[in-house]
This record gives structure tokens, C-alpha cells and sequence, in this order.
């Protein structure tokens, strides 16, 4: 043994640093740095993930942010489930007219990006599928925005309804035409039928089971912040770990926990809902190590394609949003912001994306470049777009 | 500089303007929603008006002008109607009372334009803790002389009118033990209380340009009077209620306020002076604080009594007046909140006795507004 045994072996090992607090802090302070900037918090968030990354200086220990997979996964689960909460169904029974618009604006987004694969090259059905992952506007840029600025109006809560609504198009498509993939390349064509009608209703009985049981908890805690404060917690990391094991959505189980809660809640159970402080903590990091996985090494070679499939998707939403503008009582300047703010696209785009794109290496490197291209520049653009949607619609709460 | 004529209109017509509460359907907390509300509402014909207020949370409705009470109800709910399709198109609760039981003040944002931008600058955290929800009722005068003596004798009243309407009880998430805490805001503002005791409308125009020589005030709107003359429209306007939580009870507040009128105005039963004005505050209080169960020192007779009491002997007295005016339904209700259900704040401190959840009070408001509910 050395003299110096008191001393810290050197150099310190990758793995011995909590790379995680060093990106929360790198995250925090480019967000702060955002902010006085009159940016988005989240776009610092995400631009230090970007630094830390591959793509930047590269410091980010792998091993540690895989074993920070599990975390990030209950982050994802809370910000379904608050979504899911927090929008109310009973609206669209009030306002059909909004139901026509989360229907025509996902399906035209479809349609258009659809177009734009096939001009590109793309064989029709990987096309569709590559679309059906468009169509979802992302949960957390939407709802952290709409939290951050605490805006309140048309353009935050249609924001927030349309995207609960177009990530459950997305999902329930994008299973479908999965399967039909599998079935394409691999054969077996029960699965076709079979395996998104097990994902859809699975997760959907599971959610079901979950809202009732959380209903029933809430009534014998009573109505008290703090306590269901922990119970939901503990019971949204049930949730997730329940769908992962039996192999169902994460997302639609999750959105459909918060939305049936609320749809089952006709006793007004449950008070109103925040993540608060710990949740932030875990949203900073997921921003920062989703963004930490972009590869941008992509962007030069699927610009091109990337942007003129980013501008159908804007295209096709735009136009959904503006044809029921006015029946659904929104005035054609919010339709305008509205359709802005729906814009960011999912971190679960990207797990989507790489499921897709790792299933099938045949789908051929030019769809993955234009796809993940997308997704890379919608990362930084669409939380932009979204807050400038809010900020204009004088919505928000905070002064800019 | 404001014009100060007295326009005449017909005695004894009547017209309410009520405050309006915007929640939202989530955890009933207020939200800003005024302006995207009001052009959906604008967009289909509807009776009287619909305008905004102060802070994006809240909104105005106006009756037109009305001489039965049966016709002011039926306006109210086409109104209130009016209001709700709208409402419910962009997901947000409509909701009465005096004041958001919970909302913390800090949260409100002004309402764009000018005068709105004035008060903010001149009153800071006053004009947002204003985000409280007040009943006007205007009575017509044939003259401003009339004006000025309807609005003295009617101070004797005014304790009725807070004590029967009274709906705020819960303020910034705490019971204030107040039935109306909704005045104790008011009363913050320097122009509040009640209008100076002159008899004859030149006198009134005397102060008035006295009080625009020294630049205190620029209109009538700058005075947060109790009870205020509105020469532009020949009224005087009772504005210490808080809105209710019904339409009906509403529409009956405006009733009794008509009957009082004519009772007043026909048999002049008090001579005015401004011994009045001794007891004011003190009954104010009363109201405020107790509500029905309040004391009342009656100038008149020198006697003090409860202000129940007080309020069925009036209304024994106003019998003839009702059935003249056909108003005899709304005092029904009057009589009946005054012998047996209560005071809205009452029922409010009833429902979270109950519940234990300020927001579960506020959905329960949004029915009740809606005409659904108990």
C-alpha cells in the first residue's frame, strides 16, 4: 500500500462520475442562459444534451445513461399521465367541432409526410409507417412549455388536447402498420391482427384497471395534495414497469391512465395534479439525454428532405387546424399559433424511429437519414415554434 | 371632462350589471379567458351585453332596461345561456360568487386597454386583488334631485342588500369568517364609501368639479361609491352586492332593490339627514361580517335589532309595492333566503363542511350558475 493511500486514485474513471448531476447542471445553466434570452428554458435543456453528447464533446458515459434508462422512462410515464390528466374528454363531447380537427389535422399531417417519403423513395408501406410517427406532436416540450410559462387560453389548451389525442393516432397507427410490416417481411400474418389488437386493448384494459384502482385509493386518502402527491407517483412507476413487463405501449397506457382518472373521477377525487420539483428534475435530464442521442452526423446529407418534410407536416396540420377554426370557436389568429405550437415532435418518435429503423435494416439508410433528420431539427425548432406560439398569443403567465 | 347632466329616465325601471367568474375545468383555479370568450359569445345575437372587466378572469353581463321582474329573470337566463354555449365550446367554467374562494392574486393579468392599464399603474396590487365579483343594480330617476334623495334613503338599506347577497366568505384559500369579504377589498380603495351628503344635483356637480379641480377624479367611474348617482344613464346604481350564485337570486336582489325604490320614492317614510350616515359604518360591518345574523342600528328609531328582523319588517312594508310592480315572486325568494335557506355564503360554507375542497365549492358554483345542482 502506498504512503499516499489517502489520496484519490488518478485519473478518476468514467464511471465514477454521476454524469447524470453534471448534466442536470450543464442542463440548468443553459437553461437559465435561454431564458434571458427570451428562449425556452427547454431549448437549453436540449442544447446540453447536444454538448455533452456524441455530437459535441462527447462526455456523456454511456453505461451510465443507459443505467439512467429506467428513470427516464418514469419521467416519460409522468408526463403521459399528467397530459392524459389534465385534458378533459368531456370537452370534445362539448365541442365536437375539436374532435374534427385533432382527426383532420393528424390525418392530413399523415397524409403529407406520407407524400413527401414517397417522393423521396420510400416504399409505400415503410412510408406510412415513418408517417404514423409524424402525426404525434411531443407530450413533454408541450406540456413543460405550457407549465413553464403557465400560459392559460385556446392556444395552450387545445395544444395541450391535440397532442393527448394525435400521440393516441400515432401510437394506435403506427402499431398497425408495424405489425403489417412484420407480417410483409417476416410472414406470419396473425400477428397482424393479433399484435396491435393486444397492444391496443391491452394497454387500454391495463389503464382502465390502473384508473380505477387510483380512484379508489384517492377516495379512502381524501382530497389531500401532499398524500396523492405520493400515491400517484409510486402508482405511475407501477404503471409503467406493468406495461413494460407485459409488453404493452408505455404511451398509450400511460395517456389513457390520466384520461380515463379523469373521465372516471365523476366525484372530483382528485385534486389537481403537478410533478412539482422532482418531476422537473427528471424531465431536465430526459430532454438533455434525449437530445444527447441525437446523431446530427445525419443532418447535412437529409437537410434537404428533412425540411421538406417538416414543412407538409406543418402543412397538413396547419390546414386541419384552420378548416374547423371557425366552428370550433378558435379566431384564425390563434388557429395560426395553434398550428405552430403543434410543431415539436416526440422524444417517443425517435424510440418509434430507431424500433422501426433497428427491425428492419432493409428500410434502407435514405428513410433513416430523412427521418431522424427531421426529428433532429424539429428537436430545436419545435419547442421554439411552440413557445412563440404561446408568448404571441399573450397566453402566457410570466412576463417576457 | 365628464358631462354631468342627469339624463331622466322612467322611474322605478331597473337594469343589472353581474361580475362574472372564468375557471377553469380542471382544478377550477380562475384563468384567463375573457378574450377569447367574448368574440365566440358576440358571435350570435343575444339580449344585453356582454363586456370585459378588469382581469382576463372575469367578465361582465348587462341586462337591458326593465320594469318586471319576470322579464329581468327571463333576460338574465337568455343571457347567462348566451354566455354558456360559449363557454363550453372553449372549456371554460362560468362560475358566481363574490370572490374565487382560492385564486391567489398574484396570478391575474390585466385585461388589454387603456383604462384598465391606468388603474393597474395607479393602484398595483390593489388592482389585481379587484379580482372580486360584485352585483350593480341601477334604479331610474326622473331627476337628479330624486337621484340624490333616493340614494340617502336608500343607505339605510345598504346593509340589507350586502347581507342577503353576501357570497365570499372564502378568500386566498381561507374562511375570513366574513359572509362578504368582497367589501373589505373595496374598502382599500380611496374613493370608496359612500357619496357625499348633498341634496340637490348642482350641489353633486359642485363637489364633483371640485374633485376634478384637484385632479382626484376624472369621471363618475373614479368614485367606488357604495351607492352611486350615473347621471349618463339618470339611474342610481347599488353596488355593494356580490354576485350570486344563481341567476334567480340575482333577479330577486334587483326586485327587492326595485320595490324599496318605489316604497321610498311613494311614501318617503324617512326624512333625510345625514344622521343616517352615524350607524353606517358600523351596520356595514355588521353585514359584512355576520350577514343575516348581523346587528343593525336603525338611525330612525334609535333602536338596535337584527338585521333579519329588520329586513321582514321591511318586507311587510314593500307588500303593496311588489304586487304593484308584479315583483311579488322575486321577494318570495327574498323572504325565503331571509326565513330559512341562507345567504349564499351560507350554502358555501355548508357545501365545504362537507366536501373539505375549495375547488369541489367552486364546480359546485359552476352548476348552480348553470341552473343545475343544489
Amino acid at each position: 500500500m502506498s504512503e499516499l493511500f489517502f489520496l484519490p486514485d488518478w485519473p478518476i474513471r468514467a464511471d465514477q462520475v454521476p454524469w447524470y448531476a453534471v448534466l442536470l447542471l450543464a442542463a440548468l445553466l443553459a437553461g437559465e442562459a435561454a431564458w434571458r434570452l427570451r428562449l425556452p428554458r427547454v431549448l437549453g435543456w436540449i442544447l446540453a444534451g447536444i454538448a455533452l453528447g456524441p455530437s459535441g464533446f462527447d462526455i456523456l458515459d454511456r453505461a451510465a445513461v443507459r443505467g439512467l434508462r429506467g428513470v427516464l422512462e418514469i419521467a416519460v410515464g409522468m408526463i403521459l399521465f399528467e397530459l392524459g390528466q389534465r385534458v378533459d374528454m368531456r370537452w370534445l363531447r362539448r365541442n365536437p367541432w375539436l374532435l374534427a380537427t385533432s382527426v383532420l389535422e393528424s390525418g392530413l399531417a399523415f397524409a403529407a409526410i406520407f407524400g413527401v417519403l414517397l417522393l423521396v423513395g420510400a416504399k409505400p408501406l415503410l412510408a406510412a409507417t415513418a408517417a404514423a410517427i409524424g402525426i404525434a406532436t411531443g407530450p413533454a416540450v408541450v406540456l413543460t412549455l405550457v407549465k413553464q410559462l403557465r400560459s392559460q387560453g385556446q392556444v395552450s389548451e387545445r395544444m395541450l388536447a391535440l397532442t393527448s389525442l394525435n400521440n393516441i393516432y400515432a401510437f394506435v397507427l403506427w402499431s398497425v402498420l408495424f405489425a403489417w410490416l412484420n407480417a410483409e417481411y417476416r410472414g406470419g400474418w396473425i400477428a397482424v391482427a393479433a399484435h396491435p389488437l393486444y397492444l391496443i386493448f391491452g394497454s387500454l384494459a391495463l389503464a382502465a384497471l390502473l384508473a380505477a384502482v387510483t380512484l379508489a385509493l384517492l377516495t379512502a386518502l381524501g382530497r389531500h395534495t401532499d398524500v396523492q402527491f405520493v400515491c400517484l407517483v409510486a402508482l405511475v412507476v407501477l404503471a409503467v414497469s406493468t406495461a413494460s413487463l407485459l409488453k404493452l405501449s408505455v404511451v398509450l397506457t400511460l395517456l389513457g391512465y390520466g384520461t380515463l382518472t379523469r373521465v372516471f373521477d365523476r366525484a372530483r377525487r382528485f385534486v389537481s395534479l403537478d410533478f412539482g420539483r422532482t418531476g422537473q428534475i427528471l424531465v431536465m435530464l430526459l430532454f438533455g439525454i434525449t437530445a444527447a442521442s441525437l446523431d446530427l452526423r445525419l443532418l447535412p446529407a437529409g437537410a434537404a428532405a428533412a425540411g421538406a418534410l417538416i414543412a407538409a407536416r406543418y402543412a397538413g396540420k396547419a390546414l386541419g387546424i384552420f378548416a374547423f377554426a371557425h366552428p370550433s370557436g378558435l379566431s384564425l389568429r390563434k388557429a395560426s399559433l395553434l398550428s405552430l405550437g403543434l410543431m415539436p415532435m416526440s422524444g417517443v418518435a425517435l424510440i418509434l424511429a430507431r424500433e422501426t429503423s433497428a427491425s428492419y435494416p432493409e428500410l434502407g439508410p435514405a428513410l433513416v437519414t430523412v427521418v431522424l433528420s427531421a426529428i433532429a431539427m424539429l428537436e430545436l425548432l419545435g419547442p421554439l415554434l411552440a413557445h412563440f406560439a404561446i408568448v404571441r398569443a399573450g397566453e402566457a403567465a410570466e412576463e417576457i | 371632462m365628464q358631462d354631468l347632466t342627469f339624463k331622466q329616465s322612467a322611474p322605478l325601471t331597473f337594469g343589472v350589471e353581474l361580475e362574472l367568474q372564468l375557471v377553469n375545468t380542471r382544478d377550477c383555479d380562475l384563468t384567463r379567458g375573457a378574450s377569447d370568450l367574448l368574440p365566440l359569445v358576440e358571435r350570435k345575437p343575444h339580449p344585453g351585453e356582454v363586456k370585459p372587466e378588469i382581469t382576463e378572469s372575469m367578465i361582465e353581463i348587462c341586462t337591458s332596461v326593465h320594469t318586471r321582474h319576470r322579464e329581468m329573470l327571463t333576460e338574465l337566463r337568455e343571457i347567462r345561456d348566451a354566455v354558456l354555449a360559449g363557454a363550453d365550446r372553449l372549456n371554460v367554467g362560468v362560475a358566481g360568487g363574490g370572490a374565487h374562494p382560492f385564486q391567489h392574486w398574484s396570478e391575474r393579468q390585466i385585461f388589454e386597454g387603456p383604462r384598465f392599464k391606468h388603474l393597474s399603474d395607479l393602484y398595483g396590487y390593489l388592482a389585481k386583488q379587484f379580482t372580486i365579483f360584485g352585483q350593480h343594480v341601477h334604479i331610474g330617476c326622473p331627476s337628479g334631485d330624486e337621484a340624490l334623495y333616493l340614494l340617502h334613503s336608500m343607505s339605510r338599506y345598504v346593509p340589507h342588500f350586502i347581507a342577503l347577497s353576501a357570497a365570499s366568505p372564502y378568500s386566498q384559500g381561507v374562511d375570513t369568517a366574513f359572509d362578504s369579504s368582497r367589501l373589505n377589498t373595496v374598502f382599500a380603495f380611496p374613493l370608496s364609501g359612500r357619496a357625499p351628503f348633498v341634496r340637490r344635483w348642482e350641489e353633486f356637480q359642485a363637489y364633483f368639479a371640485r374633485m376634478q379641480g384637484f385632479g382626484i377624479v376624472e369621471s363618475m367611474k373614479d368614485f367606488y361609491w357604495d351607492i352611486r348617482p350615473k347621471p349618463e344613464y339618470g339611474t342610481i346604481e347599488i353596488r355593494v352586492c356580490d354576485t350570486p350564485v344563481t341567476v334567480e337570486r340575482a333577479a330577486a336582489l334587483a326586485a327587492y332593490a326595485q320595490a324599496l325604490a318605489r316604497y321610498l320614492l311613494v311614501e318617503r317614510p324617512h326624512p333625510i339627514t345625514e344622521d343616517v350616515y352615524h350607524v353606517y359604518s358600523y351596520n356595514r360591518f355588521q353585514a359584512c361580517r355576520f350577514g343575516l345574523e348581523g346587528e343593525f342600528a336603525d338611525p330612525h328609531t334609535q333602536q338596535k335589532r337584527g338585521l333579519r328582523e329588520d329586513i321582514l319588517a321591511t318586507l311587510d312594508a314593500l307588500a303593496v309595492h311588489a304586487r304593484e310592480l308584479d315583483a311579488e315572486e322575486g321577494l318570495g325568494e327574498i323572504s325565503e333566503c331571509v326565513r330559512d335557506t341562507g345567504n349564499d355564503a351560507r350554502w358555501m360554507r355548508e357545501i365545504y363542511a362537507k366536501s373539505h375542497s375549495l375547488p369541489e365549492l367552486v364546480w359546485r358554483q359552476a352548476d348552480r350558475w348553470r341552473g343545475e345542482g343544489k
